[in-house]
């Protein structure tokens, strides 16, 4: 039997299955969605409120300054402080938006395990001659479509509210090599690990929802790296976002040996509860 | 090769704990053996162990020639699993959960399914998800998805649990038939009636093999055969009379109805009933009944507990 079937058999039968369940199409599609307008509507709401000189009285002056001392440095001549403020929002949003492929893949990797635990599929399915490693990876590769698929719509999303919000010019200025790794090298690899990390909670959880509490173990370095960005301590420049992808592709690695041992036939028909 | 399975000292430990200890058996190419034993016993670890799902902790089994954890992959592809309780993604078709399970092996997996949807009755019901099956449709569906790849042997845990005596009834002249064209069935069951119906030979576990044997020499070997008198006095008192002959090996009594089981079976009947008769006993009728498997299961494992008691 041909891997790519075995693969291919596999991803049908889980987009079959989050198809056929209201509550994860919502998930994967409409929360995502979600994420993207509540950052444009922040930001929409920070400046409406607040206004920029007030922010920019605040400790986010240094960020801002920081970030285009940094980053856009031929650009911020020419740019007002409300103008400043928008690019270094907007800039946020690659980082922020890295919580979408989780979110999907974290979907994806909790149904996916304990839909089959709670069914009790595992047994017949691990009967037949699929190899873990296959079986894994098509269910991974079903998490990563959709999450991908999600992260360019969003990222699209993002791009036309700028432009309902009047501020289409600055685009040119936020779209740097920066977004195109974030949203084509990290993206996955953040995908793939929250889906690994998926099937590790997976194993141990009764319920979808406690295996998404573990899993959101992933989540949380990605809302303090946006964080630590917001204070200006923390700069992703192109190369310390490759170094980063370098170390994502490493943990990935060793996900994967950790979710092939958790998945083994006899771990799964004797500890799994 | 004739042995389509092969275990040799067989065992299997989660821990300190043993599941299974030194089991040494083999089933024949066509044969059916059941495998009976107490709740906990190991029945389910063996199988597991056997399809390969499990490595065993020392010793091994051979199973068509293959040592069953080396690959298991390969050997999935020989054999067929049904679970005690069959599990199926509700959400989706008969028919597409056969197709998905199909999809691991190299078979025209819409062929399959439809031959086995149809001989087991639930073509018409293909469309339908399986959340709206009854449990008797749930194992013809696992039976058929066990089925799909045409594995010589089949490894069945409880195939008639739970299932309305019809169902039950068609079921087994399924897996006759299956063993008719060939196929090797280990079948694990706790209904002793079936293992008698269907296999041609059992074997009794309880952690260790107690014994694997043909019904008909189980009969013979294990125990003699049982005397039931029916009485027109009450019987009580007789019973204790003939409680301590020495050809008397167990003695129940019931109102007027004696059922006793001697060292010699029919030989021994002309002296039992004289013994009643000088008791004062008055015989109505004397009847021979041959053990049924039910009878020499309990009485295997009452004499093993008393070993181990021991």
């Amino acid at each position: 039997m041909r891997k790519t079937a075995v693969i291919a058999n596999v991803m049908r039968k889980e987009w079959l299955l989050i198809l056929r369940t209201p509550n994860n199409i919502f998930f994967v599609t409409m929360v995502p969605v979600l994420v993207t307008v509540q950052f444009l509507f922040y930001i929409w709401l920070a400046l409406r409120l607040a206004g920029a000189d007030i922010i920019m009285d605040t400790v986010l002056a240094g960020a801002v300054d920081r970030f285009f001392s940094s980053f856009e440095a031929a650009a911020s001549g020419t740019l007002d402080p409300e103008q400043k403020l928008l690019v270094f929002f907007f800039g946020l949003f690659p980082l922020y938006g890295l919580l979408i492929p989780c979110l999907v893949s974290l979907s994806f990797a909790t149904f996916g395990i304990v839909e089959e635990k709670m069914t009790k599929t595992l047994e017949p399915l691990l009967a037949t001659p699929v190899r873990t490693s296959d079986l894994l990876l098509g269910k991974a590769l079903a998490a990563l479509v959709p999450a991908a698929v999600m992260s360019f719509i969003c990222a699209g999303i993002f791009l036309l509210g700028t432009v309902v919000m009047g501020k289409g010019p600055l685009i040119g200025i936020v779209i740097t090599p920066r977004w195109w790794i974030f949203l084509f090298v990290l993206s996955p690899l953040f995908s793939l690990l929250t889906f690994m990390l998926g099937v590790a909670g997976s194993a141990r959880a009764a319920d979808v929802k406690s295996a998404q509490n573990f899993a959101v173990l992933v989540v949380l370095p990605i809302l303090g790296f946006v964080v630590l960005q917001v204070l200006g301590v923390l700069m992703f420049s192109p190369l310390t976002l490759l170094l980063l992808a370098a170390a994502l592709v490493c943990l990935n690695l060793i996900m994967l040996r950790i979710s092939v041992r958790i998945f083994k036939r006899e771990t799964i028909l004797t500890a799994w509860k | 090769m004739n042995n389509a399975i092969e275990a040799v000292g067989l065992t299997k430990r989660f821990g300190e704990i043993p599941a299974v200890e030194d089991l040494c058996f083999s089933v024949g190419r066509g044969e059916i053996l059941g495998l009976l034993g107490p709740n906990g016993a190991g029945k389910t670890t063996t199988a597991r162990l056997l399809a390969g799902m499990m490595a065993p902790t020392s010793g091994y089994a051979e199973v068509l020639g293959m040592k069953s954890d080396r690959d298991p992959e390969t050997l999935h592809r020989s054999i067929g699993l049904l679970t005690e309780t069959p599990g199926f993604y509700e959400r989706m078709t008969a028919l597409e959960n056969l197709l998905y399970f199909a999809g691991f092996y190299d078979i025209d997996g819409r062929t399959q399914a439809r031959r086995y949807l149809v001989l087991l009755g639930l073509w018409e019901k293909k469309d339908q998800k399986v959340s709206g099956f009854s449990k008797g449709m749930r194992h013809k569906l696992a039976l058929a998805r066990a089925l799909l790849h045409e594995p010589e042997i089949l490894f069945l845990d409880e195939p008639t649990a739970g299932l309305d005596p019809e169902a039950a009834q068609e079921v087994r002249s399924l897996i006759r038939g299956l063993n008719e064209r060939g196929r090797t069935v280990f079948l694990s069951t706790h209904n002793l009636e079936e293992a008698e119906q269907l296999c041609n030979r059992v074997a009794l576990i309880r952690t260790n093999l107690i014994l694997v044997d043909s019904v008909e020499n189980l009969r013979k070997n294990v125990s003699g055969e049982r005397i039931e008198i029916v009485l027109e006095n009450e019987g009580a008192e007789i019973a204790r009379t003939l409680r301590v002959l020495p050809f008397v090996r167990t003695l129940s009594v019931t109102d007027r109805i004696l059922v006793v089981e001697t060292k010699k079976g029919s030989a021994d009947t002309p002296e039992l009933i004289k013994r009643i008769v000088d008791s004062g006993g008055r015989i109505l009728s004397v009847k021979e009944r041959s053990q049924s498997l039910e009878d020499l299961y309990l009485i295997l494992i009452r004499n093993e507990t008393g070993k181990n008691d021991a």
